[in-house]
């Protein structure tokens, strides 16, 4: 190979002359590429490598172990209900915030945590609102549900449009159309009804209206003669006012004494009077109940008649 | 003379006395729920804290007329004609949430006529009551109440009457 120098000053195109690299530099390209590929193999990769392996393993141990949300199990009865967006085939789960529906043909078994089970009915809508050790509850927006709970009173609450319905310690079914209007109807213990700062007690063979805008009515045995439950709804709901309780007390047994008692504190002083003399005529007042306290709504006195008259209802 | 007014004052003695041992002490059955009422559903309201009542509960029982009712003891079984055949069955009596009330509750064949046999002692007196039971619960109309234990006759003639004669 020439070795030749490059020309000095300005080169005219086509000029510049072709020379052939001196065979050193070959030699010192090819030394430096054996170099650099070394120390790649021998510490780099399995740097990368433990350090994949290190993050892969934290990320299955934090699935693992991460707290899940809060959820009940769900069974299938009939048909094919959903939860959220998926059909229920078997068996599954709702986290909290998520829909139950049920269709026409279908029903679904939701498990209450430890304390009980609610049975959907067809063309019902519930959501699980909170799943926590003290506080389970559930949303009624449309359908009928029947709840069977084993646990301590005020543990589980079913919200609908016009009321809470409280558990102590009951088996009830409780049905919400799309008005946002109810019935709970109690088939063991108690279970109470809230909305408002109202309040109705309904023990078993007893059930109770709701209605938007109301919120819970009175009381009533399902085996009341129908004047008497119609009566009853029309002061509940639509102003019956005195004509509706002449009715109700006219046709009041003994055991409608459970009305008759939730009246007393939902009326003036003079109904108040005739209310409480027709519960008289029916069951004499104990004895530690006193008239007086009782036309003023003593809240003892009112608690102890009620605990004599509930062997009656 | 003297001998009237003796005696008067020996029955008034042997009345009160009596009366103190439970001579008016009978049973009083209701509605399971009134086992366990609740005051309010507010927690920080007072009053006993209802109990749990099984779906299987047929009745509350307490006893009335008795010195000290949480002292009482209520026990019972209950007497059944299946098929022609006369059976007994156990009770479940738990304990309501007010002292000396009782659940009566029963697992048991739905089939056949059923009576409720239940015995109090409160002192030295004794009480007695027959409640006929049913699937919808006990028939509070039909029920017998006696200020002494019930006997073997009664509880075949009550079961006789259920099953409109047939055995």
């Amino acid at each position: 190979m020439r070795d030749d120098k490059p020309p000095l000053g300005p080169i005219e195109s086509g000029q510049l002359p072709l020379v052939k690299a001196p065979d050193s530099i070959w030699s010192s390209i090819l030394a430096s590429l054996d170099e650099d590929r070394a120390p790649v193999r021998r510490g780099t990769h399995w740097w990368v490598l433990a350090a994949a392996f290190s993050l892969a393993s934290a990320v299955v141990l934090w699935l693992t172990i991460r707290p899940k949300p809060p959820s009940w199990e769900v069974s299938r009865l009939d048909g094919a209900p959903s939860v959220g967006s998926r059909r229920l085939t078997d068996s599954g789960r709702i986290a909290v915030g998520e829909w139950l529906q049920t269709d026409a043909s279908s029903r679904a078994r939701i498990g209450i945590g430890e304390i009980g089970s609610v049975e959907v009915e067809p063309n019902s809508r519930v959501r699980l609102l909170a799943a926590k050790p003290n506080e389970h509850r559930l949303a009624l927006d449309r359908g009928e549900i029947s709840a069977v709970v084993t646990a301590p009173p005020r543990l589980f609450f079913v919200d609908t449009p016009a009321s809470t319905a409280v558990d102590l310690g009951c088996a009830y079914k409780m049905k919400t159309d799309e008005s946002g209007s109810g019935l709970l109807s109690v088939t063991a213990g108690w279970v109470a009804l809230e909305w408002k700062g109202r309040e109705s007690l309904v023990p078993a063979g007893a059930s109770c209206r709701t209605r938007q805008g109301d919120g819970p009515g009175t009381p009533y045995f399902a085996d009341a003669s129908e004047a008497f439950r119609d009566a009853l709804a029309a002061f509940d709901f639509q102003k019956g006012g005195s004509d509706s309780l002449r009715v109700v007390r006219g046709e009041a047994r003994v055991r409608d004494t459970l009305t008759l008692w939730h009246l007393l504190s939902r009326v003036g002083r003079d109904e108040r009077v005739r209310l409480l003399d027709r519960m008289v005529e029916l069951m004499p007042l104990p004895q530690g109940v006193s008239r007086e306290k009782a036309l003023d709504l003593d809240a003892d006195t009112l608690g102890r008649w009620r605990q004599e008259l509930a062997w009656k209802w | 003379m003297e001998m009237v007014r003796t005696m008067k004052y020996v029955s008034l003695l042997l009345a009160l006395s009596l009366s103190a041992l439970g001579a008016d002490f009978m049973l009083a059955i209701g509605n399971p729920a009134a086992a366990s009422i609740p005051s309010t559903v507010s927690p920080t309201g007072g009053g006993p804290v209802p109990t749990k009542v099984s779906k299987d509960a047929l009745f509350a029982v307490r006893p009335e007329g008795c010195a000290n009712p949480a002292n009482a003891r209520i026990t019972g079984t209950a007497e059944g004609l299946v098929d022609g055949t006369r059976q007994s069955a156990a009770l479940r009596l738990l304990p309501g949430s007010i002292p000396g009330v009782y659940v009566v509750s029963r697992e048991g064949p739905p089939q056949g006529v059923w009576v409720v046999k239940l015995t109090g002692v409160c002192g030295g007196a004794k009480a007695g009551a027959l409640v006929p039971v049913a699937r919808g619960g006990f028939q509070r109309e039909s029920a017998k109440f006696y200020p002494r234990p019930i006997t073997e006759a009664e509880v075949e003639a009550t079961l006789k009457s259920l099953s409109g004669g047939a055995r």
